[in-house]
């Protein structure tokens, strides 16, 4: 995890800086960053707040883009749900994307030892990105524009870092493609939508050719 | 601004702890599993192509487009070692010479 904690900085600074250069105070700022705790979310939320956006707008929107964790928490309940909820309460304040990427191991979760070890990676995470967040509301406030430094790659490349070992076979590889290629066009096109539908329609091809594949090898 | 911070706390939250509330009466199959097991791959590719691909015009497919050789370079990289540092570092390093 301490990779994806350094890999979040220039996330962590942007979303510091860019709520300091459109109006955020820094304690709305890192408020954010302390109780919001998604990165995605907050920058979406940012643009919307400082451009008057009604309420319920932002809400939706958020609403939206966190919607992927539905998903994240229906593939870890197996793992996690006979733990005692002074457990699970913690676990689901930080699953982010991250940690969750870090969860595919069998026994993840289940043992003490790995819980204790899921939520030091979890909270690690935490404090590092709070403490970019700060970086950045220190660096809006001192330099003039930090937002079109194009640090919004580096979450290209920390998820580029995330996805591309884990593609093992040729269902994950098409998984991939599609979703790829599915959210930028619905995204291209400005459907609300398109981050979970294009996540949906990615994991059923995902999930059809591994069980194509399943049934090929078994009438062999 | 702070009230609408709190609303959105509760509602990331909410989304992240749903699926772990015990009360709900149903269990997770083994096709739903395998459904699942892609779910990763699904939504970080969804969230990082398109960054790479739409600037505000639209679909940007030029190979000047810093974003996608930046891009290009992260993927080999993240083939070749598997490692997260290196993976950033390269993909980093080679957009900000570039744009």
């Amino acid at each position: 995890m301490l990779p994806l904690c350094l890999a979040v900085l220039p996330w962590g600074i942007l979303c510091g800086s860019l709520a300091v250069q459109n109006g955020f105070s820094a304690l709305e700022t890192q408020a954010m960053s302390l109780l919001v705790f998604a990165g995605s979310a907050q920058l979406v939320a940012i643009e919307l707040m400082a451009g008057n956006t009604p309420l319920l707008t932002i809400l939706f929107t958020t609403l939206i883009i966190s919607s992927r964790h539905f998903l994240y928490g229906l593939a870890i309940r197996h793992k996690v749900i006979d733990q005692p909820f002074r457990w699970r309460l913690p676990v689901s304040f930080v699953l982010t994307d991250e940690l969750f990427a870090f969860s595919h191991h069998r026994k993840a979760y289940r043992t003490k030892v790995r819980l204790i070890y899921a939520l030091s990676a979890g909270f690690s995470f935490y404090i590092a990105w709070n403490i970019w967040t700060l970086l950045g509301i220190v660096a809006g406030s001192l330099l003039p524009d930090l937002t079109h430094l194009g640090l919004d790659f580096a979450i290209a490349a920390t998820f580029i870092a995330l996805v591309i070992p884990g593609v093992k076979n040729f269902a994950t590889l098409a998984t991939v493609i599609t979703a790829g290629v599915v959210a930028t066009l619905l995204k291209s096109q400005g459907f609300q939508l398109w981050l979970v539908t294009a996540a949906l329609i990615a994991m059923t091809v995902g999930y059809l050719i591994s069980r194509w594949q399943a049934k090929e090898e078994h009438t062999q | 601004m702070m009230v609408t911070i709190l609303l959105m706390a509760c509602i990331t939250f909410f989304t992240r702890y749903l699926f772990l509330h015990r009360a709900l009466p149903f269990k997770v199959g083994p096709k739903m599993q395998q459904f699942l097991s892609f779910s990763a791959p699904a939504v970080l590719t969804a969230i990082w192509v398109p960054i790479v691909f739409i600037n505000d015009e639209g679909i940007n497919l030029d190979w000047q487009n810093p974003y996608l050789s930046a891009a290009v370079v992260s993927v080999i990289v993240a083939y070749k070692t598997h490692n997260i540092y290196y993976t950033t570092l390269a993909g980093m390093g080679l957009f900000i010479i570039l744009s």
